[in-house]
């Protein structure tokens, strides 16, 4: 057995740790997953509002300006965590804010917003989470930007943190 | 005063750990003696503190108050303890004390260099661990300001499967740490001709490897009745991180017998002790650093993988090094007939480790192509299916008539003569089990003879009670068989159905016709529940069983979980989940046909009585 080739997996050790280590050091959200619909035409889709009593369908809301779909239900936690950020979304000029309420219940979800205030220009009932399907959505909650003529920029898998919520606004300052 | 206590013996123990290192180094047997079993007493007592603040529910603690609640029931209030990132840091630490105990156990005049080299390793790892969980997961935190209930434990990890899974699992991972730790101290002696430390090895792996086995199938067992998802391994990291070490303590488990019957394949095994430890710490950074993504996750912390990356350049660098520069007199040239046991030994050996190295590819590769192009990719079970499969499929086969042969060589003539009798039962199983199942799939026969072909070799001597084998290995062996009798059955023949059902109405799965005749809401300990009930007729309208899948909601925790409604019988399992609905336009309801599930987890048993026959039957023989 030649010499050389004892060195060989503490070697191979090494170059994974370092793969390892450079990961952990940059900044890196394993949670920013790239989405099939970035840069495509958001999904269209109709909808009952939760409030207002007509029909939203997409392709006559989804223009014109910025706009940032978000996806939450009375029942999910970490929905209540980056509460706090959408509030701040929706004070925003130039943004709308638009929520999508998934497999929820309608009574509840009032009530929640009742108690955690209310950020919604407009909030969409999904109650079987066929909307959620078709924007491949799989956990919530999950964030898109959208830009003023139909086209996601970004998407967010989780609840919205101090650093990406820079992000977000980064992105739409870029778009605006 | 619970928060002061055991962070004292925390304390306590770290410094025992390090004067056992600074000791052991010194070979002093009675300051060795005091340092090990003031070690073991310090995390047990450690351990039993934590058990007590979550057992009467102290706020004042914020492990407890992360993870507890008044209403939860006894058992998890236990199981808590370790189900949560600190709290499993602490059994870990305990288990590793344990078994430094046992290795102390071994200490005699003869071996003591040795012995006390192998402590030392042990106390550099079990010191690592106590820092590790002081500095960045300390379960004794205060709490503050103090709070009248707790937030709760998450209750899809309230299931009693789950509740052992872990202190199974960790004896595991632990009991490699030992293997590695006689590696080093086998590496780094330069006079141990004489020290049999492949027999010292033995039992340590054995227990290591049967513990493993039987944690990854609860594991396996959980995320079947609590997920709700139809299946019960779906090669998720924090799943391959339990599986790689088990791939290459099978191959050591085996290696180790040539060096026993042959003083062959040493280098080998040296190498092997290292990775299988190394493996486990690997898979700790990758589920706790939170690097990659897995649905079982619970601890992200960037500090802490930082932490657990460095502790393991220090153990992987240090010992792969020494290897490097040390291992060189342990090779030797044997020549290994291809018809004997070693030459069959080696085959398996070779296929775990490349199984290993397949499943660990696929497991990192994200993270490679990440770091390398910035671009994200997941890499999932059809990669797994069709990789690790074909591999393991010859790895069986051999399997099958590899303790049937004789070392050195053996005649192929006799080989024939000794296998004719299971070919001949493994044909027969075969056809009947076709007859019976009349669905084909290339796949999914060759698993079926496979199985049998393991099941009827093992039998076979089982009867014959021939001496010549160990018990152990051939109960072990036919466990492995009945649980890829299982494995095939569920993973090719599964039926699934999704429908939108109506009360009163029925859906027809297989030969099975299932009616939805109810649904009600009900009131349990800590949640709120809609149950269905589904009734279960065969084709001849004959009354099978009631299902009742529920949809939970615990408001502590403002967790919904789905309780899957299961129908077990020795060929199939009826499994049902609820999902959303109301009763106006439906629920929607999934149904799966899920056939020979229960030789899983029957195999698996198997595999682990087996594992303990061998380990007593080992531990006899270091005695003597």
């Amino acid at each position: 057995m030649k010499k050389k080739i004892l060195i060989l997996p503490s070697i191979f050790f090494f170059l994974i740790l370092s793969i390892f280590f450079y990961l952990l050091i940059i900044e890196r959200n394993p949670s920013e997953i790239p989405s099939n619909l970035l840069n495509q035409k958001a999904p269209i889709f109709e909808a009952k509002s939760l409030f207002k009593n007509e029909r939203f369908i997409s392709s006559n809301e989804l223009k014109n300006e910025i706009i940032l779909v978000n996806f939450f239900a009375s029942w999910c936690k970490p929905c209540r965590d980056e509460h706090a950020y959408i509030k701040r979304f929706s004070n925003e000029k130039g943004l709308k804010v638009i929520g999508i309420n998934y497999k929820d219940n309608s009574k509840k979800a009032i009530e929640w917003l009742k108690n955690m205030g209310n950020p919604y220009k407009d909030i969409l009932v999904d109650k079987n989470g066929k909307i959620a399907i078709d924007w491949g959505v799989y956990g919530i909650p999950e964030t898109f930007i959208i830009n003023s003529s139909g086209i996601i920029k970004y998407r967010h898998v989780g609840p919205i943190t101090s650093k990406i919520y820079k992000k977000i606004n980064l992105i739409i300052k870029q778009n605006e | 005063m619970t928060i002061y206590l055991g962070n004292l013996l925390l304390t306590l123990s770290l410094i025992f750990s390090i004067s056992q290192f600074v000791f052991s180094k010194k070979n002093d047997l009675k300051f060795i003696s005091i340092t090990v079993i003031g070690l073991f007493i310090c995390s047990f007592l450690s351990f039993i503190v934590l058990i007590y603040s979550h057992l009467v529910s102290d706020f004042t603690v914020l492990n407890v108050f992360q993870n507890s609640h008044t209403t939860k029931p006894l058992l998890y209030k236990i199981s808590g303890v370790w189900g949560n990132h600190e709290g499993s840091l602490l059994l870990w630490i305990l288990v590793l004390t344990i078994f430094n105990c046992f290795i102390f156990k071994l200490y005699n005049n003869n071996n003591s260099n040795f012995v006390s080299k192998t402590l030392q390793t042990q106390a550099l790892i079990t010191a690592g661990f106590i820092l590790f969980t002081m500095l960045t997961s300390n379960p004794f935190q205060k709490m503050i300001p103090e709070q009248s209930n707790g937030l709760g434990f998450n209750p899809i990890l309230q299931d009693p499967a789950l509740a052992i899974h872990p202190p199974l699992l960790y004896i595991g991972y632990v009991g490699f740490s030992a293997a590695f730790s006689m590696s080093v101290a086998t590496l780094s002696l330069e006079n141990n001709q004489k020290i049999p430390w492949y027999s010292y090895m033995k039992p340590f792996v054995l227990t290591a490897w049967t513990f493993l086995t039987i944690g990854i199938a609860l594991g396996a067992i959980w995320a079947y009745y609590e997920l709700g998802w139809g299946g019960w391994w779906f090669w998720d990291p924090v799943e391959n991180a339990s599986f790689m070490p088990w791939l290459i303590g099978t191959a050591l488990l085996h290696s180790l017998i040539i060096v026993e019957k042959r003083k062959s394949l040493m280098a080998w095994v040296l190498l092997l002790s290292i990775l299988a430890f190394l493996l486990s710490v690997i898979g700790t950074f990758l589920v706790r650093s939170g690097i990659l993504t897995s649905v079982h996750t619970f601890a992200l912390d960037p500090s802490r993988g930082m932490y657990i990356l460095i502790f393991t350049a220090i153990l992987g660098g240090y010992s792969l090094i020494l290897y490097g520069k040390k291992s060189k007199k342990y090779f030797d040239n044997s020549y290994f007939a291809l018809f004997s046991k070693e030459g069959s030994i080696l085959i398996n050996n070779v296929l775990m480790t490349v199984t290993c190295a397949t499943v660990f590819l696929g497991t990192i590769y994200p993270l490679i192509i990440e770091a390398f192009t910035n671009e994200k990719i997941s890499v999932g079970e059809p990669y797994f299916n069709s990789t690790a499969i074909p591999i393991m499929m010859p790895a069986i086969l051999v399997m099958g008539v590899g303790p049937l042969l004789a070392w050195n060589k053996e005649e192929k003539l006799k080989i024939l003569k000794k296998i004719f009798p299971s070919l001949v039962l493994t044909i027969i199983m075969t056809i009947l089990t076709f007859s019976i199942y009349q669905s084909y799939s290339f796949i999914g026969v060759i698993g079926i003879i496979l199985a049998f072909w393991i099941i009827s070799n093992n039998i076979i001597i089982l009867i014959k009670k021939n001496k010549n084998y160990s018990i152990g290995m051939l109960t072990a062996h036919l466990g492995i068989g009945l649980l890829i009798l299982g494995v095939t059955g569920s993973s090719n023949w599964q039926e699934e159905k999704i429908a939108k059902l109506k009360l009163n109405s029925s859906i027809q799965i297989n030969k099975y016709n299932i009616t939805f005749e109810e649904i009600n809401e009900i009131k349990g300990p800590n949640y709120l529940a809609v149950r269905a009930n589904f009734t279960v007729y065969d084709k001849n309208k004959n009354f099978i069983t009631d299902l009742k899948p529920e949809n939970r909601y615990y408001p502590i925790s403002n967790i919904f979980t789905t309780e899957a409604s299961i129908h077990t019988n020795l060929s199939r399992d009826l499994y049902i989940v609820l999902g959303e609905g109301n009763t106006n336009d439906g629920w929607v309801v999934k149904i799966y046909h899920n056939p020979l599930v229960i030789w899983i987890w029957i195999g698996a048993f198997i595999i682990f009585m087996g594992g303990i026959l061998s380990i007593n039957n080992n531990l006899k023989k270091i005695t003597i």
